[in-house]
């Protein structure tokens, strides 16, 4: 799955450590997000997507 | 507007400050192990035993250097609960072996059955604490050590029950089931680009 959390947390100039703190989980589950090697459960997918701001199919796509 | 999209990453001078801080570590481990060992006459499950509760206790050290220098790279709360866990871990495989030195073996399993449970506890909390990533870690971990180990084991026990392989105890088992376990970590965090 690919997403585009990178460009959107640099777009708000927040760290990873920033991101991580409004979702809750650790610095390296946001690198780990970002760097395609964790999907995210469903829960998460809906935090990330109210923390932007934007519909999770906006940010999450199929490979 | 301009955008940086670079992950962080560490410089190498951290990298080699980091390498030759774990050369010492290594080289301390090393002599700590040897001066340990020197006089004792040991069979290969001690020294398998020996080996695990120095890498789990290092790597303890290693979580609560980590914990400490950079905290936002661990779950709230969980960076504590994982260096206990791991120093637990090395003590409990070292207690049997050199407790009875200080006390007798009853007191030394009573001290080992009450730092197990102390263990499971801080295991269950850390469980508790971490976030979905790192529970997916340790149960990929559990799953991987799992499927080897049963393999393993029938393998042995087949070869046992023919006699073709001799009988390896409990205490040895411990040891190698240790060992995969660490192995499967590895690979778990690995896959997930944790370090």
């Amino acid at each position: 799955m690919n997403n585009r959390l990178k460009v959107l947390r640099a777009e708000r100039n927040w760290s990873q450590a920033d991101l991580a703190d409004q979702l809750g989980v650790s610095r390296q589950t946001v690198n780990a997000l970002e760097t395609g090697r964790y999907d995210p459960s469903l829960p998460l997918a809906f935090r990330i997507a109210k923390v932007f701001g934007q519909p999770i199919e906006s940010i999450f796509t199929e490979d | 507007m301009t955008v940086s999209l670079e992950t962080p990453r560490t410089s190498l001078l951290r990298k080699a400050a980091l390498f030759v801080a774990l050369a010492v570590l290594g080289g301390l481990a090393g002599y700590g192990i040897s001066t340990l060992m020197g006089d004792v006459r040991t069979v290969w499950q001690d020294e398998l035993a020996v080996l695990m509760a120095v890498m789990t206790i290092s790597t303890g050290l290693i979580s609560a250097f980590v914990v400490a220098t950079r905290p936002s790279t661990v779950p709230r709360g969980c960076g504590v609960l994982q260096v206990i866990v791991m120093l637990l871990a090395g003590t409990l495989f070292l207690l049997p072996m050199f407790g009875t030195a200080v006390a007798t073996p009853e007191v030394i399993f009573g001290a080992v059955v009450v730092l197990l449970v102390l263990q499971s506890v801080a295991n269950l909390m850390l469980w508790r604490a971490a976030d979905e990533m790192l529970r997916r870690v340790m149960s990929e971990t559990s799953a991987m050590a799992f499927w080897a180990l049963q393999l393993c084991l029938f393998v042995y026990a087949a070869a046992e029950r023919l006699g073709l392989v001799d009988t390896v105890s409990g205490w040895g088992l411990m040891g190698i089931m240790m060992g995969v376990y660490f192995i499967a970590s590895i690979i778990a965090a690995a896959r997930r680009g944790l370090h």
